[in-house]
């Protein structure tokens, strides 16, 4: 029963790991950066949502469209500021700005909350709780996985079958050629920067209900774990995000409660180690090699 | 001249280094510089070094690497644990725990190295990150060090005197290493790996190489930190701290030393004076700011990329004699005067490296053969059944319509693919199943349909890499500069604009090779495939992109270089009029398989030839 209720909260964990780590593989998809951001919106989209539901007693269903957004604008804001005049520089320049923009936003948070970490307020499903059977699940685990599970499978849909989710495939798969075809590349690019921030956002709140303290810095840690996810699931590739989000989640929780929680990190690095030494480019990935 | 260039850019670095010694040592000394100005002298040294480090790995060798700090971990924790415990006294134990922090660095590097290394760009720079963690974790739980609270009571040993020696050390070893033949080799590597690997660099150990060595000199980093702070915790060596570094390196211009050198400095000051300029604000001020030093400094980093994405030196070094001879010419002037009185150096002997000798010579018997030769990609058959041979000073012809498998066969000839069926014969030996670079140190050379040269080296380096065969100096000889060295890079300096002027190239050697027009670009490529001592050379499509003028020059060129350096040469082209004209047997492919062979007048009058490949045209012709 103990192990059954690890995986749960495995799942838990896991289904918020796989959606902020749909937002890096998009955005890595598409202009190949790793957006070290990322992780830095979770906290933006918390402290905002926090500021709406605390300060201006705004309900949930107001709340979280509007952390969207808002997660959304910043996320284009920052595509279209610092990484879009890099675009043609070496990657590596482009990867440094990110970190810079991820110093930024943490900073920049913490001059206005100061580093002190503030309380999320709990809501009437992260205290409810349904038996099934003599398992206990939270209600909290149960909306989280079913509001990622629809995002995830929205997702995948409107990139496969809309107009826009084509062009963002095609400028994946060549800029150029995009270009070229009569698709507008950089609305594309900050769509897909929208896309992966207003999930960002939606992963903000379903992580500050599960651990609810807001603090500048604490975008870092899920980000990390979710971008882990993303490669391990082969980075670029939305299906491969899913998965790697669940088996990190679902590796941490089982790590915590059988191993020890302090080596729960080096396992799920150890994970993606083994990994990415039996198959280079990830789970899913498409094993690319240079023609010659 | 030359010599005399280097010899006084030498003097005056080494003036330099010990004019920064000597007045800091008297600061020191005198204490004008307090306790907290020396931490940050000796935080700026450290972070030097670990810049530097990390630059040839990312910078030189052009691999992102995002676990620095775990190895200046494992060098921290190491020599602590040895000066800790070992009761002998510190003048003894403390170099020897530097250099023990470093080796068990290296170790952690080798064996990190070799499986991560498979990796490429990205996925490589996430899993030195994974492996960073993951050291930082074991530290954690390790009971020898200090579990979660981690070492304190260290004995505060480093001073200046260490600390600055050091860091010269590890810089000048850099440069030198840079400008020897496994420096050149490293850099190739970035510039492009499949070129660099067939021209006969064993790019995967050079990777692995470089990889350790920066990891031992993270380690005597680490050491260094671990004895200025007197108390470490793993926690400071997480992610974040590699990113600083790699920041570092980034910042100061991907590969530059000296860049890295600049940054590293630059980055330690910034926060300490952005923390003078907030009380400064403070005091003045109405109201109260909080400390604003790393909201600016984020600033600064993301607005450095956006104006200057290639960082503050590009691939450039600063060099000291270029500032002195900008500022004061008159003082060279001087030095000039002075240095005719200065005893000559005597010319040193050249000797030419030798040429090695191929242990199978049968004029009757081909250099090479292929037998029965096939590949498939998955279910598709791209080659099947090429039986091909080349005699000793042959030129033979590979033609075919496009797709039809001829750069294939080249790639199975040397290696980067592995063929599905069949047996490829050099010197009376298999090659089958060996790494590129064996067989180009074995003996083939090729060129490629997408030139590929080493751009942003000059177009001598871009030669003198694929003399890597020939040379054997160690890579301690050459951070030394033992006679070896000296001996062997004058020799092949000498080989490598001989090489030059076969094309008429000697003028331009010193030239970044994509500089270069393209014409001149396919000759150097194949001036570079000569270079590694051939035996049998692979030119694909030579004459792509060549006008009729530069054609006929071409057809020249390989003529004599089939007899100058006594090479079988087998090309690939679409120029028919070069294939008709200088190749002696010719062979046609279509669909992977060998349709045709014969002379250049049999082949043209072969019916299924002609309906093939030349089928089309014809009728073309016939119809127009």
């Amino acid at each position: 029963m103990l192990f059954l209720n690890q995986l749960i909260n495995g799942l838990h964990i896991g289904s918020i790991y796989a959606l902020i780590a749909l937002g890096y593989t998009m955005v890595y998809g598409i202009v190949k950066l790793i957006n070290f951001a990322h992780g830095d919106i979770i906290m933006v989209g918390a402290y905002v949502s926090l500021l709406l539901i605390t300060n201006s007693g705004l309900p949930y269903y107001l709340a979280i469209p509007i952390t969207m957004v808002f997660c959304a604008v910043l996320g284009v804001l920052i595509e279209r500021l610092a990484y879009k005049p890099l675009r043609s520089a070496p990657r590596i320049s482009a990867l440094i700005t990110a970190i810079g923009v991820s110093m930024f936003l943490q900073n920049l948070a913490q001059l206005i909350f100061s580093a002190t970490p503030k309380p999320y307020p709990s809501t009437v499903i992260s205290t409810r709780s349904l038996s099934l059977g003599g398992l206990t699940v939270n209600l909290l685990t149960l909306v989280t996985l079913g509001v990622s599970i629809v995002l995830m499978f929205g997702l995948s849909a409107f990139v496969r079958f809309t107009k826009t989710g084509k062009a963002m495939r095609a400028v994946s798969e060549d800029m150029g050629a995009s270009q070229l075809m009569g698709i507008n590349v950089n609305n594309t690019i900050s769509i897909t920067f929208a896309i992966g921030s207003a999930l960002a956002a939606i992963g903000a709140v379903l992580y500050c209900m599960a651990y609810p303290l807001v603090s500048p810095t604490m975008g870092s840690l899920p980000g990390l774990k979710a971008f882990i996810a993303a490669v391990f699931g082969g980075i670029g590739i939305l299906p491969g995000a899913m998965i790697g989000g669940f088996v990190m989640g679902i590796a941490e929780s089982l790590t915590k409660s059988y191993i020890s929680s302090q080596m729960s990190d080096a396992v799920v690095y150890g994970i993606l180690i083994i990994m990415l030494l039996v198959k280079p480019t990830g789970l899913l990935g498409k094993r690319a090699s240079e023609k010659v | 001249m030359k010599f005399d260039r280097r010899f006084r850019a030498c003097l005056l670095n080494l003036i330099a280094v010990v004019a920064i010694y000597f007045t800091f040592t008297l600061l020191i000394n005198s204490g004008a510089l307090n306790r907290y100005y020396r931490n940050i002298l000796f935080s700026i040294c450290i972070n030097i070094i670990m810049a530097v480090s990390l630059n040839l790995t990312t910078g030189m060798l052009g691999e992102l690497a995002l676990g620095h700090a775990g190895f200046m971990a494992v060098g921290a924790f190491a020599s602590a644990v040895i000066t800790k415990s070992w009761a002998v006294s510190t003048a003894i134990s403390f170099p020897i725990a530097l250099i023990v922090g470093g080796l068990i660095a290296a170790v952690f590097g080798l064996v990190i190295g070799i499986p991560a290394l498979r990796l490429k760009g990205d996925y490589l720079a996430i899993i030195t990150l994974g492996f960073g963690e993951i050291i930082r974790v074991i530290i954690t739980n390790l009971p020898i060090t200090g579990a979660a609270k981690g070492l304190s009571g260290i004995p505060k040993l480093t001073n200046f005197n260490y600390v600055y020696i050091i860091m010269v050390l590890i810089i000048a070893a850099m440069f030198t290493l840079g400008r020897s033949r496994h420096g050149r080799a490293i850099i190739s590597i970035r510039e492009n790996a499949i070129a660099a690997e067939s021209t006969g660099i064993a790019v995967f150990r050079y990777k692995v190489f470089a990889f350790t060595l920066a990891a031992f000199f993270a380690g005597v980093a680490g050491a260094l930190y671990a004895h200025q702070q007197g108390s470490i915790s793993a926690a400071t060596f997480d992610y974040n701290k590699s990113i600083d570094y790699l920041v570092m390196v980034v910042l100061g211009g991907m590969g530059s030393i000296t860049g890295s050198i600049l940054s590293a400095t630059v980055l330690s000051l910034l926060p300490e004076y952005l923390r003078d300029l907030t009380s400064l604000l403070n005091k003045a001020l109405p109201f109260k700011i909080a400390d604003p030093r790393m909201l600016i400094y984020s600033l600064v980093l993301i607005l450095m990329m956006i104006f200057r994405p290639k960082g503050l030196l590009g691939t450039a070094e600063f060099s000291l004699l270029r500032v002195w001879e900008f500022c004061a010419r008159y003082v060279r002037k001087a030095w000039q005067a002075i240095a005719k009185h200065l005893p000559q150096r005597k010319k040193k002997e050249v000797t030419m490296p030798e040429v090695p000798k191929y242990d199978y010579v049968n004029f009757d018997l081909p250099v090479l053969e292929a037998k029965g030769l096939g590949i498939h990609f998955g279910g598709l058959q791209v080659a099947e059944n090429v039986n091909l041979h080349l005699m000793d000073n042959e030129i033979v012809g590979l033609i075919g319509p496009n797709g039809a498998g001829k750069t294939t066969i080249f790639n199975m000839l040397t290696g980067v693919y592995q063929p599905t069926a069949g047996d490829i014969i050099l010197l009376g030996k298999s090659i089958v199943g060996h790494s590129t670079h064996y067989i180009t140190a074995n003996g083939i050379a090729r060129t490629f349909q997408n030139i590929r040269l080493f751009k942003s080296m000059t177009v001598i380096e871009n030669i003198k890499v694929a003399f890597q065969t020939r040379m054997h100096y160690t890579a301690m000889e050459g951070i030394v500069r033992a006679p070896r060295y000296a001996r062997e890079e004058r020799g092949i300096d000498i080989r490598a604009r001989e090489l030059l002027s076969v094309f008429d190239m000697e003028d331009v050697a010193d030239v970044p090779a994509d500089s270069l027009p393209y014409g001149q670009q396919r000759k150097l490529e194949i001036c570079r495939a000569l270079a590694s001592n051939p035996k049998v050379l692979l030119l694909d499509e030579p004459a792509a992109g060549m006008n009729p003028k530069e054609t006929e020059e071409l057809m020249q060129a390989i003529r004599i270089i089939r007899d100058r350096f006594s090479v079988a040469i087998l090309l690939i082209e679409h120029d028919m009029k070069l294939v008709m004209g200088i190749c002696e047997r010719i062979y046609v492919l279509n669909y992977g398989r060998i349709i045709a062979e014969g002379t250049p007048d049999q082949v043209s009058h072969n019916a299924e030839v002609i309906a093939a490949y030349l089928g089309s045209a014809a009728q073309e012709e016939k119809e127009g």
